[in-house]
């Protein structure tokens, strides 16, 4: 008798699982869908005129994709082989690392987005919030503006801006320890305060075009960006990430709160500021390629805990998916919708994004807790 | 501070058996040395130099008035605040020289409010006490299945088990918290106010946990209670605390009396012994003064009184 109970609860817990499963491979699928939809109409259309057969012909040109020295160009920097023809220079130089960026982008402000909610117990929070990204975007614009000689290394410094914003933020926050509450606001004044350095720092540049990049890239934006980008924000992106999924199961406590999670034997500061060194890296690969891109932090860990649950592994997994999925989508019409003029993505997501968030904002009760 | 009328004893090895109450009564799972606990914002501790000795496999309940401290020595005793003088020895060692996932393995707290992300289901919060029995790399065991199943068996929240936390209601919620803290597998349990905001129903359920905890599992359970009458049914042993200090400690029969509820509680009241345990029916507030006629306060916190009666 009782194992038959026990086999019941068995196939109930199997079939919850399967549930939970199921809508996970949903968000997968459909943010897939979405990328590869993405993908057909970015490679197919823009200022240079392809036919879609000439476009896709490139895209699966083994010549290319079998070609050693090709990739070598594509990732190692090298030069591009000489055989390239037009058509192959601008769909696999300008128009699929610009997709490849994006996704890489997208992947790391949902994920770093997440996990800053989680630490912080706070839906609102996001890496805008909390002060990193005006810390890793004002050490970007310096670089920009007076050093572009070690542009490689921008993913790096701009990790140490946006932690150095962070710790600021932790020490502005301390009071016998940190609450959600408190960071949130360090981090809007330590935001304003770097903000407003980054806007003085126009004044002081003289070269216009400069000043024309130095704008895109605070509205945040994928123009230009090519294999150069790829090749830094790559390695960043893997190591941030991985390491995300290796603390999935702290997320879960640390999501508990601090008491709670003390109680089941969590050093809470320790981890709280490890788990976040984290996210600044995956922060600061993002906003070192793409500048400034707002909402995706905020909105696609909420959209995808909607749809899957507050567990870390599978929230991370599906902003994994997502966040591509919506930068990507958004680029699109960033480039596409106004041809050949090409906005700064940072803008349409502003657009989606704000309007989602009233929309949360009349329709959720709590809206703020996680 | 006096020794007790509690059977005092080290405890020699660190695993608690499968011994009865009877045979491990005579020994202490918990150890309060002189304790002085306060918060780091306040320049007076809130207990002030008190000593304590928590009998294995036992219920003891804290009572008292608002204030009186009884959550702050709970978290004294787990070492949530750190000490300022004093000690707490766990089958006698020192709390403080266990590393952090071997204390929590061994002593588990559940605190007076809790939150938990909405968007999680009952089993996988059920699933979070089992951390501190994971490694850093080490994901689901069998044993942690076992253990997850066994503490929502026991909580009594199986039917509840697929549901998202935030769909609860207060009284499910804190089943599913106890069920956590089951989980977590401990010696002794420490749990703050775990029936106060709940129905009568939801706070028999608690109650009868707390039994079936100590019976089944000779878990030791320290409890802070605002209802006296649930202190003198369920618990073995009642701490009554009043401004910081003890002012009575035993078994419920002989600790919950006229006279205590005029010391420590400020009321007057009558206590009808009943078939579940000496019963308070409260009658009105005492004015301060009145209740403190019969010790001034610097006696107070110097001696234990002698059995009221």
């Amino acid at each position: 008798m009782a194992e038959l109970f026990d086999r019941l609860a068995d196939r109930q817990a199997a079939a919850s699982r399967w549930y939970t499963d199921s809508t996970l491979a949903g968000v997968a699928l459909g943010s897939i869908a979405v990328l590869v939809g993405a993908t057909l109409l970015q490679v197919s259309f823009g200022a240079f005129p392809l036919t879609l057969g000439e476009a896709w012909g490139a895209v699966f040109d083994p010549r290319i994709l079998f070609s050693l020295e090709a990739w070598r160009g594509f990732l190692l920097g090298a030069d591009n082989p000489e055989w390239f023809t037009q058509q192959q220079h601008i769909v696999w130089n300008i128009r699929l690392p610009r997709i490849l960026v994006g996704v890489l982008v997208g992947a790391n402000l949902a994920v770093s987005g997440a996990i800053f909610q989680i630490i912080t117990r706070n839906e609102l929070a996001s890496p805008y919030i909390l002060g990193v990204s005006d810390g890793a975007g004002l050490v970007v614009l310096v670089v920009l503006t007076a050093f572009s000689e070690v542009l490689p290394l921008v993913p790096v410094l701009a990790a140490i801006g946006g932690g150095a914003a962070f710790l600021l933020v932790y020490v502005i926050a301390w009071k016998n320890g940190t609450s959600p509450v408190r960071l949130v606001l360090a981090g809007v004044i330590v935001g304003t305060v770097f903000g407003s350095v980054q806007r003085a720092l126009f004044f002081f540049i003289d070269d216009l075009s400069t000043v024309m990049s130095a704008q895109a890239w605070l509205s945040g934006s994928l123009l230009n960006t090519d294999w150069a980008e790829v090749r830094i924000a790559l390695p960043f992106t893997v190591l941030a990430l991985a390491l995300a999924f290796v603390v999935t199961k702290e997320l879960d406590v640390l999501a508990l709160g601090e008491e709670t999670a003390d109680s089941l034997g969590m050093p809470v500061e320790k981890m709280r500021f490890a788990v976040a060194g984290i996210a600044v890296l995956s922060t600061a690969a993002a906003i070192a390629v793409a500048g400034l891109i707002g909402f995706v932090g905020l909105i696609v860990p909420h959209m995808v805990r909607n749809v899957v649950g507050g567990d870390s592994r599978r929230l991370l997994l599906g902003c994994l998916f997502l966040g591509p999925a919506l930068l990507v989508g958004a680029d699109v019409g960033a480039r596409l919708a106004l041809n050949p003029i090409q906005l700064p993505v940072g803008i349409i997501t502003g657009l989606v994004g704000g309007p989602y968030f009233l929309y949360l904002m009349r329709t959720t009760e709590n809206l703020g807790e996680v | 501070m006096q020794d007790n009328e509690m059977p005092h004893k080290r405890a020699s090895c660190g695993e608690s058996t499968g011994a009865g109450p009877d045979a491990t009564a005579s020994r202490t799972a918990l150890d309060a040395d002189e304790l002085v606990v306060g918060y780091p914002t306040a320049d007076e501790p809130v207990i002030d130099g008190q000593t304590l000795a928590v009998p294995e496999g036992e219920v003891t309940a804290l009572i008292g008035p608002n204030g009186s401290g009884k959550s702050t020595l709970l978290k004294g005793l787990s070492n949530r605040l750190e000490p300022e003088d004093g000690r707490v020895l766990l089958d006698g060692r020192r709390v403080d020289s266990f590393e952090s996932k071997e204390l929590a393995r061994k002593l588990g707290r559940l605190s007076q409010q809790n939150t938990a992300p909405d968007t999680i289901s009952v089993e996988e919060l059920v699933e979070r006490g089992r951390y501190p029995h994971q490694g850093f790399f080490e994901s689901r065991t069998e044993s942690d299945e076992r253990a997850v199943n066994e503490a929502i068996a026991m909580a009594g929240v199986e039917h509840l088990r697929d549901r998202e936390v935030g769909t609860l209601s207060g009284g499910q919620t804190q089943l599913v918290w106890i069920a956590m803290a089951i989980a977590q597998d401990t010696d002794v349990l420490l749990l703050d106010e775990p029936t106060t905001f709940l129905d009568p129903h939801h706070q028999l359920k608690v109650m009868q946990i707390v039994e079936t905890l100590r019976d089944d599992s000779q878990m030791t359970v320290v409890l802070v209670l605002h209802d006296i009458a649930q202190a003198a049914r369920y618990a073995d042993n009642v701490v009554a605390l009043k401004d910081g200090s003890m002012e009575a400690r035993g078994p419920p029969e002989e600790v919950i009396t006229k006279q205590l509820l005029a010391d420590v509680f400020d009321i007057k009241a009558t206590v009808i012994e009943t078939e579940y345990g000496p019963q308070v029916v409260p009658i009105e507030p005492l004015d301060d003064d009145e209740s403190q006629s019969s010790l001034s306060r610097s006696e107070r916190t110097e001696s234990r009184p002698d059995s009221p009666d």
